[in-house]
């Protein structure tokens, strides 16, 4: 009686055992995937929040974490989009003459914010520590890519086994985006 | 009672099997929440992505009628639409285009085009045009916001409550959708945009041949208004449609472009050379005056033509069947005495021949437009343009109506003073040998300069003369 019961329980520990490794690794992975897919969204936002400042950009300043951009000052005080006038040279301008709106992307912290103007910064993705946003400037496009570090760090799972140089790079999300108006900076247009 | 340890047997197997259940269940309903909402949020911003393609496809609708619009009537501009646009008349145009990802949701492209009355050049009167566009997509599936509220500022959904930006646009649902709007002023493009801009091949046989530019406007570009070899400038462009253009070793101080062609003999080429090029040859109608000057209606000897004080007057008109001058006859395009501006215009239904030592003579002051159906041959001492600004002598080729190419041959004494916008016409510039000059620009179905050393391209051009396209110089979202 006690040998079967030595027995059932070596063998229900391991049963148990397993399913409690079994939980733990599947728990990792959701948890992995879960802040993969959560830093992904954040990567794809401010992405596109760079992308929309970009199409119209006037001027661009890159630098890693810390990006200004200058925007045609299409509102007024009040929000109201206003009414476009020449300036003369076959170009157009909102409001007065050489007005523009500078918007700044930067990295304090754990977030990443946009500051648009005099206006307060607002968070844009939040818990980004590690993330990375880089703009490359060519002139007529801008790429932009943005990196995280990626939590998985099983053998069978990480960056390195997939071929993918670090962590880094195999979570980054790029962006190459046409600028529509003028460069003010540069001089050179698209059209 | 006593209970049997078979049924507390099964009871506890019917428990731990609900219990077992439930965590499973939990789990999944887990997994399912968060990929389902990922899902949803990767829809939404598919779905926003999209409607940026649709609002993007309104500017281009609208360029596309602006463009016909440039063609000789009738040319369908703004058909389908509710108005021509204009100062105070908004034109719009609602376009719905099937789409096969997103789960066939539709693209609706709502757009308006207007001409503010603040958007027209004093300098040139060319008036831009603003298009402002709407392009959304319904959002299928739940109308649930993503995980991130940083999402939704981005973003903008429609998802419960109807976002009311302004009352421009009236297609959009109040269903869950997604939303952009644009903004994009469009400028008016020259026809001399380039040096030289030939539809088919461009030869220039010679290879001591210059083009350079000059700004006559700018006195840091040129001296007194006109071309000095000290201020050149390097926008002596020139181009094809076609796929060939024969530098012949020329020096171009400036770009040569081809349409996914080639460019020979273009060691000497200071510019970029470019193979991404077309420009749409718009054609020229024969111009339809409500009045004009009713004598002469041919010029076959020495005549003199009198230029009018008000542009588009009746009295600056004149409709020729033929110009032919030789021998030592001249025709005199007269201005005022003392040099200030008159206007001309002058339609030649048939052709213009200027042979012998005869010669066409621009006066002081005097801004002409020629427009030309048949062939054109100008020889023996040529135009005379004696302010040596191209601007005041714009010769326009009118679209054969039977499809036929005609020719126009510019030669004569040693400088040629003019712009030449011809793109049914084989055009050959035989100017002046080894000292010969053009100062202006030229067009046509073909482009072939013999003997022509220098061309001078004057920049001032590129604001003067017909419309031949449109361009976008701004662009913004409404991020509202």
């Amino acid at each position: 009686m006690l040998t079967e019961m030595m027995i059932s329980i070596v063998i229900f520990s391991a049963i148990s055992m397993g399913l409690l490794m079994g939980f733990v690794s599947l728990e990792r992975n959701f948890a992995a995937t879960t802040d993969f897919a959560t830093n992904h969204a954040d990567a794809i936002r401010i992405s596109d929040y760079l992308a929309l400042d970009l199409r119209r950009a006037l001027t661009v300043q890159a630098a890693q974490n810390n990006t200004t951009i200058t925007i045609p000052s299409y509102y007024d005080a009040n929000g109201v989009p206003q009414l476009p006038t020449l300036d003369g040279n076959g170009g157009v301008i909102y409001g007065g003459a050489g007005s523009s709106v500078t918007v700044h992307y930067f990295l304090v912290g754990n977030t990443i914010f946009r500051q648009q103007g005099a206006a307060p910064a607002v968070g844009i993705a939040e818990n980004v520590r590690d993330f990375l946003f880089d703009v490359t400037d060519s002139g007529k496009v801008v790429a932009t890519r943005i990196t995280f570090n990626t939590i998985y760090t099983s053998a069978g799972s990480n960056a390195a086994n997939l071929g993918i140089a670090t962590t880094k790079t195999g979570s980054a999300v790029y962006n190459t985006t046409l600028l529509r108006n003028t460069r003010s900076d540069l001089g050179s247009g698209v059209y | 009672m006593r209970r049997s340890a078979k049924s507390s047997v099964s009871g506890g197997v019917i428990l731990w099997t609900v219990v077992i259940m439930a965590v499973l269940s939990i789990l999944a309903t887990e997994v399912l929440r968060a990929v389902s909402g990922r899902f949803q949020l990767g829809l939404q911003v598919a779905s926003w992505q999209e409607s940026l393609i649709a609002a993007e496809s309104g500017i281009d609708l609208a360029i596309v009628e602006l463009r016909k619009s440039l063609y000789p009537a009738p040319n369908g501009a703004w058909s389908g639409w509710d108005n021509a646009p204009g100062n105070n008349v908004i034109s719009h145009g609602l376009t719905t285009i099937p789409n096969a990802g997103l789960a066939g949701t539709p693209m609706t492209i709502e757009v308006a085009v207007d001409a503010p009355a603040q958007l027209v050049d004093p300098a040139t009167g060319w008036q831009y045009y603003r298009i402002r566009t709407l392009g959304w997509l319904p959002l299928t599936g739940p109308p649930r916001v993503g995980f991130n509220k940083q999402d939704n500022r981005l973003r903008k959904l429609t998802l419960r409550w109807q976002r009311v930006i302004d009352t421009l646009f009236a297609s959009e649902t109040t269903q869950p959708h997604t939303a952009r709007r644009l903004e994009a002023i469009i400028a008016p493009v020259s026809s001399f945009q380039q040096a030289i801009l030939s539809i088919g091949t461009l030869n220039l046989n010679n290879q001591n041949i210059v083009i350079d530019s000059y700004d006559s406007r700018d006195a840091a570009k040129s001296t007194n208004g006109l071309y000095d070899v000290a201020k050149r400038q390097q926008n002596g462009d020139i181009a094809t449609n076609g796929n060939l253009i024969q530098a012949g070793g020329a020096y171009v101080y400036g770009d040569v472009a081809t349409n996914s062609g080639t460019a020979t003999g273009v060691s000497n080429v200071t510019g970029v050379q470019r193979t991404d090029f077309y420009q749409a040859p718009i054609p020229i109608g024969a111009p339809t005056w409500p009045s004009i000057n009713p004598t002469p209606s041919t010029v076959s000897g020495t005549t003199t033509l009198n230029a009018s004080a008000t542009a588009g007057s009746s009295s600056s008109r004149y409709l020729l069947s033929g110009i032919s001058v030789s021998g030592t006859q001249t025709l005199t395009i007269a201005g005022d005495p003392n040099g200030s501006p008159t206007f001309i215009e002058i339609y030649v239904a048939g052709d213009i021949s200027v042979t012998g030592s005869s010669q066409i003579i621009l006066g002081n002051g005097v801004q002409a437009k020629i427009y030309f159906k048949g062939d054109v041959t100008i020889a023996g001492k040529g135009m005379l343009n004696p302010n040596d600004r191209p601007s005041d002598l714009l010769l326009y080729g009118v679209q054969p109506t039977d499809g036929s190419t005609h020719s126009l041959t510019l030669g004569g004494n040693g400088q040629i003073t003019a712009a030449v916008y011809a793109p049914d016409y084989d055009v050959t510039v035989n100017g002046g040998g080894n000292s010969g000059h053009v100062f202006g620009s030229v067009v046509g179905k073909t482009v072939g300069m013999n003997g022509v050393t220098n061309l001078h391209y004057d920049e001032a051009l590129a604001f003067t003369g017909l419309i031949n396209n449109y361009k976008i110089v701004s662009w913004v979202e409404d991020t509202r």
